[in-house]
């Protein structure tokens, strides 16, 4: 098996990912805080994001239609997915998560839905693609090797 | 009395900073999981030492009850049983201990908002490695300003004492929290305060500028 040109492909996707602007500096200081005490960080925190931002999903599209123009409601559940995607560094996400949160300030209802589809959109490709890197990964090299952060 | 006390508090003070910045004892809360195991990350390679909660409660309960006494608290000022500020309030009445509030958003109102309420730092959210290097300061500004209290009220011959602590130097150690709020001593009240400003004023421009 060709372990460098794994390590190449989860590279060039991750590559992808920053410059289609799906994720952000953030995500480079979580790499950072990867090292040998802790050497499956960057996975187990994109674990723990993709879980709980699964919910806070779930639990907005059920408050979208059990709660109409409960622009507050609403807007509180965004405030939670946003410090999550910040925390990240999921910047497309994040981005509307803020659009959705400007449009709950102007009662704005189409525009709020707008954006949750969005959202939606963007959450399903980032798991999608940062599933596929960590696997890339993982198929890279013994368990020594498939840790490191690849640059 | 006098010189021997001087000398044992300032090996007792030498020994404490000898042992700053690292090691600092910090309570972390929030109910974003993301969040608080970034935090918490950042925290130990630091070389703090962290201890995280999940929600007001669990924090409350482990800052009267913990035989470890915390240094510094971190808190966001959004969760679902009890809001930062009210944290913050409790803390403030109960223990003396910075408190720094943490948000998603850095809405001019809110920030005024933790400051008034006593918070001596605001971060904005996603924290990053130097905004949490920084925070022992807040720690050891705050040892200091208590320090110069102290050592202005127990020493009869310093001519920084105001007047009227004067008086009150002979009561027990226990109450010297609230004398040190009745006496308002104005040189640190300016200190925390100026330091307060500076530290939200710095972290805004901070973000602003990125």
């Amino acid at each position: 098996m060709d372990y460098s040109n794994l390590r190449r492909q989860a590279a060039s996707l991750k590559k992808g990912l920053f410059d289609q602007g799906h994720l952000d500096e953030q995500f480079r200081q979580v790499e950072d805080l990867q090292d040998e005490a802790s050497p499956n960080f960057v996975e187990e925190v994109v674990v723990v994001f993709f879980k709980d931002s699964g919910r806070l999903i779930t639990n907005l599209e059920q408050a979208l239609e059990k709660y109409p123009r409960d622009f507050n409601r609403w807007d509180a559940y965004m405030q939670q997915l946003k410090g999550s995607c910040s925390s990240i560094g999921a910047s497309r996400m994040k981005n509307e998560c803020m659009s959705f949160r400007d449009s709950c300030g102007q009662r704005n209802v189409e525009g709020c839905m707008g954006s949750f589809q969005k959202l939606k959109r963007e959450h399903a490709v980032l798991r999608q693609k940062l599933e596929s890197y960590f696997q890339l990964l993982r198929q890279a090299g013994p368990a020594g090797a498939a840790t490191r952060p690849v640059m | 009395m006098g010189m021997m006390e001087e000398n044992q508090r300032e090996r007792m003070e030498d020994a404490t900073v000898d042992q700053f910045p690292e090691g600092l004892r910090v309570l972390a809360v929030d109910d974003d999981c993301v969040c608080l195991k970034v935090l918490e990350a950042l925290l130990r390679r630091c070389i703090y030492h962290p201890t995280m909660a999940m929600d007001a409660k669990t924090a409350l309960k482990m800052l009267r009850t913990m035989k470890v006494k915390f240094d510094l608290v971190i808190t966001d000022v959004r969760m679902p049983d009890m809001d930062g500020f009210k944290i913050r309030e409790l803390i403030g009445l109960e223990m003396d201990m910075p408190v720094i509030m943490l948000s998603v958003d850095c809405y001019k109102k809110v920030v005024l908002n933790g400051i008034n309420h006593g918070a001596c730092d605001y971060l904005v959210k996603p924290v990053y490695t130097n905004d949490i290097k920084n925070i022992w300061q807040h720690v050891e500004s705050r040892r200091r300003s208590q320090a110069i209290s102290h050592m202005s009220r127990d020493n009869a011959n310093d001519e920084r004492v105001h007047p009227g602590s004067l008086a009150m130097s002979k009561d027990s150690k226990n109450k010297r929290n609230d004398e040190y709020d009745s006496n308002k001593n104005t040189e640190s009240t300016h200190s925390s305060t100026t330091q307060k400003i500076q530290g939200w004023h710095g972290q805004l421009s901070f973000k602003t500028s990125f």
